[in-house]
């Protein structure tokens, strides 16, 4: 165990260094000179002199990229223009909300997903297995900000039962735990229900293969019951198969909370995102994006973690 | 490709897993697609469009693709063509089928030329993934060794960004935009093509073809063009059907933030992202655009689906519609007329079916093809007395396996059980479920082939011998009980084993355990099925001589099932041997060795090979044994027996006593009165029993 995760763990610094190349070398590929890109079109000269010199844009790229990296590892990201306060401290005060969001709406799509997952696969080729088929089908299929806002029509305008949107902060004092689960309720619905509808997906394949296993036969020769075999036997089984699916379902939800943020007003970092690149704040998006791949990238080791302790066979990659 | 793209991504992900620890390579297993176009076959495809959700599918794409089309000819009003005066307009006014949107824009005529750019950028981006992806996947597979190394780690790290999250910050440094977007998306999706490329030129690469092509001088550029692209069609096809409802879902998503369809250009997801304004006051201005998308990526879902269904059909999402599909738990066997087939009650109580534990009759199991039921097992029937030892013998595939599990009534879903099996004076095909349950592990006990995939790989060996154990005796305190058992199949080390999981035990100690599950309760008859069989030989001896002496202590019934006539002579006194699907001999061990009365019998002590003798050239069966479910007449065994005769390829005889007058007698499988010169319960299933042999 301590070595599976010692030799994930190596891993990740090669990852993580391939991930900030990337997003430094997307943000090359601004056109025209960076510096006026980044400052806008009124910026006086010397600051636009004393940025160029900060970018070293008279060097070439591999020395600015360690130049880059170097501030990186200090927690220096840069200012942002928009915001103008420095971009890791606007990134992490907004990284908080995504979390919450992405985690709930992971944890109830996977309970989701799992359950009728399994449902279908226990009553393969039957009529429940045939409609959460096509329950499936529609969560592949639907924009998850045509959902969201479907289900704001539907709870926050004719039902009102619901807010839309109004939070602006989730972790300051006067905000009660209650008001931010009322608020979570239709933006993390909006991304579970596509979750599941995936994990859905996946799972009742691998749901059949693990309950077509022959040690599930060979419980059944032992005289165990048929509540035990699939709750105990076969749940363990899908759960550990689904583990990397689940993971990558992450990056998905961190996808789908850039629309959701949108649509319900959420003070996540999605949201940010979105502002900064309407604002052009390029340091900005290159701060977002850096910290949302980072957190992808760490959730993934989790699941591949938790996945060789539920499944003891699995050796790293 | 948010959701479809993990799914494929998915699919190939275990595969990788285990290739990687094999040191294979990737995805060679996975990707069917590559040996055999359908494409050149006409009927994959006539096939595909009999799937119902292919049809559903077209139709469904239809109906936004259509008008998308024919827009230009379309008596439609302008799109962006804004009045002021009209705006707002109810659906059904006059010239506005749907009304019109904020703007006093015809809402009909913007959802079909919006959808119209919809398709044309998503079709875009999945070409242009689709061509890059192609190019890296071919470099990478074709060029092998650094080349490959280095792209696919360079693909590992695209994939290692949240999907959407690419595409933004492309779309950020290079402005917002329809183009831009289209190009962010490709790029996103680019790693799923260059992996799935990847995966099959790899494949492609090693096949025969691509060496005789390089041994008749062929160029690699040649190759490459002649041999190895066609061949990734449909692998490249497959993948661009799946993920063109994801681009399209995903550029719309671009242009609803506003980074995609600038206005007046307009695409769905601008119009949604404009109707979310006027979403209190007119939610269709944000609904329609949604439904048209919806039922759009439907329908594109819905076709990839049948045609991954066409072209792999491992992973077929909806089986066909289930012949007859019951649990053989929850349902009756077909139970034949006693009468006609000559099926006696097998829970009468007179004292001879006392000495009986285990009585069959005329047990049968079918499974379902194309072609109706296919007998995997027919006709059986036998009787196990308390504390016999009978071998079960028959080359793979005779159905010795499928009887063991027709006992337990253990058989997949879809087989069908006939007959019937009496079980210390009870019926056990006639019992529910829930009785069944209650006499499995308990009253009769399986020993699996093989132990490794027997045991539940999670979870470690003490929680699965005390769950064994708890399964009949829920309240006891399980381990005292397990720790005994381990010492009396021979394990040391209780506390150490307990904590290992099943892939970390040998072999030998693996079955050890398994015999241990199966001794939990003390049961009347142990099924051990080829339990020796994934053993070596020194192994194989040990768990022989266990086997033995537990029958003998508890004076236990075997059921000892085996391909190895000399594995059953050291455990049984009485030998059953199977042939396609039926018993074809019933007979005392020593008088089966030393007069087999049935020519397949004789052929089978034949191939035994003999300690000592290397001189003796090790005798085979000619032939092969018949499919089940192939067309059958007269004697199964006629088209390999070295003595048939024409009639046997018109009977089928029957099961009878050997030396009976009535052998000859097909048509039952009643045990015909005994000559009083022939050994007990000699019974044979032949016209011509080898009575002189």
């Amino acid at each position: 165990m301590i070595g599976y995760t010692g030799r994930r763990l190596l891993l990740l610094f090669p990852v993580l260094l391939g991930v900030s190349l990337v997003v430094f070398g997307v943000m090359s590929l601004v056109p025209g000179d960076p510096a006026l890109a980044i400052l806008g079109p009124y910026a006086t000269p010397e600051r636009l002199a004393e940025l160029r010199a900060d970018l070293a844009l008279d060097r070439p790229w591999p020395a600015r990229f360690v130049i880059w990296l170097g501030n990186l590892v200090q927690g220096d990201l840069g200012r942002s223009v928009s915001l103008e306060r420095p971009v890791l401290d606007a990134v992490l005060e907004r990284l908080g909300p995504t979390l919450l969001l992405a985690g709930s709406a992971l944890s109830i799509g996977t309970v989701l997903g799992l359950a009728a997952g399994m449902l279908a696969a226990l009553r393969h080729n039957r009529s429940t297995d045939r409609m959460v088929s096509i329950g499936v089908l529609l969560g592949i299929s639907i924009p998850s900000f045509w959902l969201g806002l479907l289900l704001i029509l539907l709870f926050a305008v004719w039902l009102g039962w619901l807010p839309a949107s109004g939070m602006t902060t989730v972790w300051a004092d006067a905000v009660s735990p209650a008001d931010v689960l009322r608020h979570l309720v239709l933006p993390v619905a909006s991304l579970a229900l596509v979750a599941a509808g995936v994990i859905a997906r996946i799972g009742r394949g691998a749901a059949i293969d693990v309950l077509a296993a022959e040690h599930i036969v060979m419980c059944r020769a032992r005289g165990i019951t048929e509540h035990r075999i699939v709750l105990v036997h076969a749940l363990k089984g899908v759960a550990a198969r689904m583990m990397p699916v689940i993971g990558l379902q992450t990056g998905f939800l961190i996808g789908g909370a850039v629309y959701i943020e949108t649509i319900f007003q959420w003070p996540g970092l999605g949201r940010l995102l979105v502002d900064a690149i309407a604002a052009r704040d390029l340091l900005l998006v290159q701060g977002g994006v850096l910290v949302l791949a980072t957190a992808y990238v760490l959730v993934n080791l989790a699941a591949d973690l938790l996945q060789h302790a539920l499944d003891r066979r699995i050796r790293p990659a | 490709m948010r959701w479809i793209g993990g799914f494929a991504r998915h699919e190939r992900g275990p595969v990788k897993r285990v290739a990687e620890s094999n040191g294979k390579r990737e995805s060679a297993g996975s990707d069917p697609s590559v040996s055999d176009s359908p494409f050149s076959d006409a009927g994959a495809l006539r096939a595909l469009l009999r799937h119902p959700g292919a049809r559903a599918g077209l139709v469904l794409l239809s109906l936004v693709l259509l008008p998308a089309l024919a827009a230009p000819w379309l008596p439609l009003a302008d799109p962006t063509l804004t009045e002021p005066a009209r705006r707002m307009l109810p659906p059904l006014s006059t010239g506005h089928l749907l009304g019109t949107d904020q703007l006093g824009r015809d809402l009909l005529s913007r959802l079909i030329w919006g959808a119209r750019s919809s398709i044309a950028v998503g079709l875009s981006a999945t070409a242009l993934a689709a061509l890059i992806g192609i190019l890296v996947g071919l470099l990478a597979g074709w060029l092998g060794r650094a080349a490959d190394a280095l792209l696919m780690r360079g693909i590992d790290v695209l994939m290692a960004f949240p999907y959407l999250l690419l595409a933004l910050a492309i779309v950020a440094a290079l402005g917002p935009g329809l183009a831009n977007a289209m190009l962010a998306i490709a790029v996103a999706n680019v790693p799923f093509f260059a992996r799935a490329v990847r995966g099959a030129v790899l494949d492609i690469r090693h096949r025969d073809y691509i060496a005789a092509a390089r041994l008749c001088g062929h160029g690699e550029l040649a190759i490459v063009r002649h041999e190895v692209l066609p061949n990734l069609a449909p692998t490249v096809l497959l993948l661009m059907t799946t993920t063109l409802g994801w681009m399209i879902l995903e550029t719309a998503g671009l242009s609803f933030l506003g980074l995609g369809a600038q206005p007046p250009q307009a695409d769905l997801g601008s119009m949604l992202g404009e109707g979310r304004e006027l979403l209190t006051t007119y939610p269709r201005v944000a609904v329609l655009p949604g439904v048209v998308i919806l039922v759009m990526v439907v329908g594109i879902n819905l076709l990839g689906d049948a045609l991954r269904d066409a072209i792999d059909p491992g992973h077929r999402s909806i089986g066909p519609a289930p012949r007859a599909s019951r649990r053989t738990d929850d349902v009756e066997p077909r139970q034949d007329d006693g009468g006609s087939t000559g099926v006696e009650s097998v829970a009468d109580t007179d004292t001879d079916s006392r000495r009986q534990l285990l009585r069959v009759r005329a047990l049968g199991v079918a499974f379902p093809t194309a072609s109706g039921y296919a007998d995997a097992v027919e006709g059986v029937s036998f009787d196990l007395g308390r504390g016999e030892r009978v071998a079960l013998v028959g080359e793979s595939g005779s159905g010795k396996t499928l009887t063991a599990l027709a006992l337990l009534r253990l058989l997949p879903e879809q087989a069908d059980l006939q007959g019937r099996v009496g079980f210390d004076g009870r019926s056990l095909t006639a019992l529910d479920a829930r009785g069944m349950r209650a006499l499995r592990g308990r009253r009769i006990a399986y020993v699996p082939q093989e132990p490794l995939t027997a045991l539940d790989p999670l979870f470690r060996v003490g929680a699965q011998l005390d769950e064994a154990i708890l399964a009949h005796a829920p309240s006891a305190d399980p381990r005292p009980r397990g720790d005994k058992l381990i010492e009396a199949v021979g394990l040391a080390g209780v506390p150490v084993l307990r904590r290992r999981f099943p892939h970390e035990l040998s072999g030998g100690q693996r079955q050890r355990v398994a015999i241990a599950m199966a001794l939990a309760h003390d049961p009347d008859l142990l099924i051990a099925d080829e339990a020796t069989t994934a053993l070596d030989v020194t192994v194989q001896q040990e768990i022989l001589t266990l086997l033995q002496r537990l029958c003998e202590d508890g004076g236990r019934s075997l059921l000892f099932v085996t391909h190895d006539l000399a594995l059953a002579a050291r455990l049984c006194r009485r030998v059953l041997v199977m042939y396609a699907g039926r018993i074809v001999e019933d007979a005392p061990l020593q008088r089966l060795l030393i007069r087999p009365a049935h020519p397949y019998t004789h052929a089978l002590i034949a191939c035994s090979p003999e300690l000592g003798r290397p001189d003796k050239p090790l005798a085979a069966v000619a032939g092969q044994p018949p499919a089940p479910g192939a067309l059958r007449q007269g004697c199964r065994f006629a088209p390999r027996c070295p003595r048939v005769q024409p009639i046997c390829r018109e009977r089928e005889p029957a099961l009878a006593a050997v030396g009976a007058a009535g052998a000859v007698d097909a048509g039952t499988d009643h045990v015909s009165p005994r000559p009083v010169c022939v050994p007990a319960r000699h019974r044979v299933r032949c016209l011509f029993p080898m009575e002189d042999a």
